[in-house]
């Protein structure tokens, strides 16, 4: 079994083919993720009655299934259900020409909302409470106060976290393959089928997602400087 | 005026106010003293709604509003005629001095951008913290952020100042010229009910001193009254342990 360059690059040529879809999904899945992660972490900071306690349920309950079990038993239902929905609905789609990519969005996203929710809510915790109180007592109201007092300290802080979450996202990305969608791992192993030259098609996988990450992480963390630059918390100056 | 009436709060099972009432002229500076767990921050923040009383009714300018089931909109008006210096500053940590001064009056009051920054400037020169007023708060220190937190009452042109233990997180080298800056608060006329443990200062300063402990007013009076002839066995304690013996007996 001998390293051959050749279906390396071939295996390379085909995954890079397909990163688009697999910044597709990570995008997706991390807008939504950050959009509704973040509405969920302020229902359950403020303890909004009857829903924080739903949600801080489902969330724990959801963060134990492994993203792999939660896009077979989707992608299960999917196509239990696709045929029928449609029908119901009297939907003008060809059942076949459904492409279940959709099953790789919802639990992409799903994976998202739970992790970045949990990131905002601990950096909200991480808020000392008087800045809310400062912020009442000036003559500002609760949304006012969260809109520009909180949320400004909430984002420099969770953006570690959140950085992490994607990381965990795009990697996540990996598992689609189990259910038939065509992205990064999946296409690197296309050349394989013919040439059996699995190791070349994982490595120029893993080479691929390696280089993704690191350009996103650099993106991001110069990003995270320039935010944390604006209040200042380890550099104290006494003049 | 004001006027503070019935105000019951429980925590839990814990009962920290117990009936008080309190009332405060135009321009008096009230001191709150009492020893720790006696209510006397609870009361302050109750005024401020930072706390929820179970029961109580608070007149202010002739606004009066029940502490217990006040709407969201009375609990603005209330706290747009209100200021409060919190004993660890609570400067907002994402903006500058200068900022933190002008949010209340821009946002809050509607005030015009321009006047809120001449505003904020000459408060920040009144406290001599002008040439700071671009620092973040993170960057000063205690004495200069609770400088600020001063100047940023102030400047809110209140009908009181709420003072909660102001000069308590400061390193003793700092109290002085934090309390000064109070006495100079005082010195404007402005009304203040003032939280503090500093004795002198309240004898200075105070116009009227109330005793506070286990939830109720024990004794008020002017700070000769209450320093020199206290009435209540309970003051007397408590001043017996705070001062030097001969200092009120007479």
């Amino acid at each position: 079994m001998g390293f051959k360059l050749d279906n390396f690059t071939e295996s390379l040529k085909s995954g890079i083919k397909y990163l688009p879809i697999t910044a597709k999904l990570t995008l997706v899945a991390i807008i939504i993720g950050l959009i509704i992660g973040l509405f969920i972490a302020i229902l359950r900071y403020y303890k909004i009655p009857v829903i924080s306690h739903i949600l801080t349920v489902l969330i724990t309950i959801y963060q134990g299934l492994p993203i792999m079990v939660a896009l077979l038993i989707y992608n299960l239902l999917f196509s239990y259900y696709i045929g029928p929905f449609i029908d119901f609905f009297h939907l003008n789609i060809d059942v076949n020409k459904v492409n279940n990519i959709i099953v790789a969005y919802f639990a992409l996203s799903l994976a998202a909302i739970t992790t970045m929710s949990e990131t905002f809510r601990g950096a909200l915790n991480s808020i000392e409470k008087t800045q809310f109180e400062a912020g009442y007592s000036v003559g500002l109201t609760k949304f006012q106060t969260f809109k520009r007092i909180i949320l400004p300290q909430v984002i420099p802080v969770a953006i570690p976290g959140l950085i992490n979450n994607l990381v965990g996202v795009i990697k996540g990305t990996s598992f689609v393959m189990a259910i038939g969608v065509l992205e990064v791992t999946n296409a690197s192993l296309i050349p394989c089928f013919k040439t059996f030259s699995y190791v070349e098609g994982y490595l120029a996988a893993a080479i691929i997602y390696w280089f993704f990450t690191i350009i996103l992480e650099v993106i991001l963390s110069t990003i995270e400087k320039k935010y944390s630059k604006k209040s200042i918390k380890s550099e104290v100056i006494y003049v | 005026m004001i006027e503070i009436k019935n105000v019951k709060k429980n925590f839990g099972k814990n009962e920290v106010l117990k009936d008080v009432s309190l009332k405060v002229n135009k321009g008096d500076v009230v001191v709150l003293l009492g020893p720790s767990g006696s209510g006397k921050t609870t009361l302050l923040r109750c005024i401020n709604f930072l706390e929820q009383a179970d029961e109580g009714i608070l007149t202010i300018d002739g606004q009066t509003v029940n502490l217990h089931k006040a709407s969201s909109k009375e609990k603005l008006q209330i706290r747009k005629k209100t200021a409060f210096v919190f004993q660890n500053y609570g400067l907002f940590q994402n903006k500058t001095a200068l900022q933190n001064i002008t949010e209340g009056l821009i946002t809050a009051r509607k005030v015009p951008t321009k006047e809120a920054i001449k505003k904020a400037e000459e408060v920040l020169a009144w406290v001599g913290m002008l040439d700071k007023k671009n620092y973040y708060p993170s960057q000063l220190s205690g004495g200069q952020q609770q400088r600020i937190g001063i100047a940023r009452a102030v400047a809110l042109d209140p009908d009181v100042i709420l003072f909660d233990e102001p000069t308590s997180a400061l390193d003793p080298e700092l109290v002085g010229e934090i309390l000064t800056l109070i006495r100079n608060v005082a010195k404007k006329g402005i009304t203040m009910i003032v939280v503090t443990h500093e004795m002198s200062f309240a004898q200075e300063v105070a116009s009227k001193v109330v005793f506070m402990a286990d939830g109720v007013v024990i004794e008020s009076g002017t700070p000769k009254e209450i320093f020199y002839t206290p009435k209540e066995e309970r003051t007397k304690k408590f001043l017996e342990r705070i001062l030097p013996q001969d200092d009120y007996y007479i």
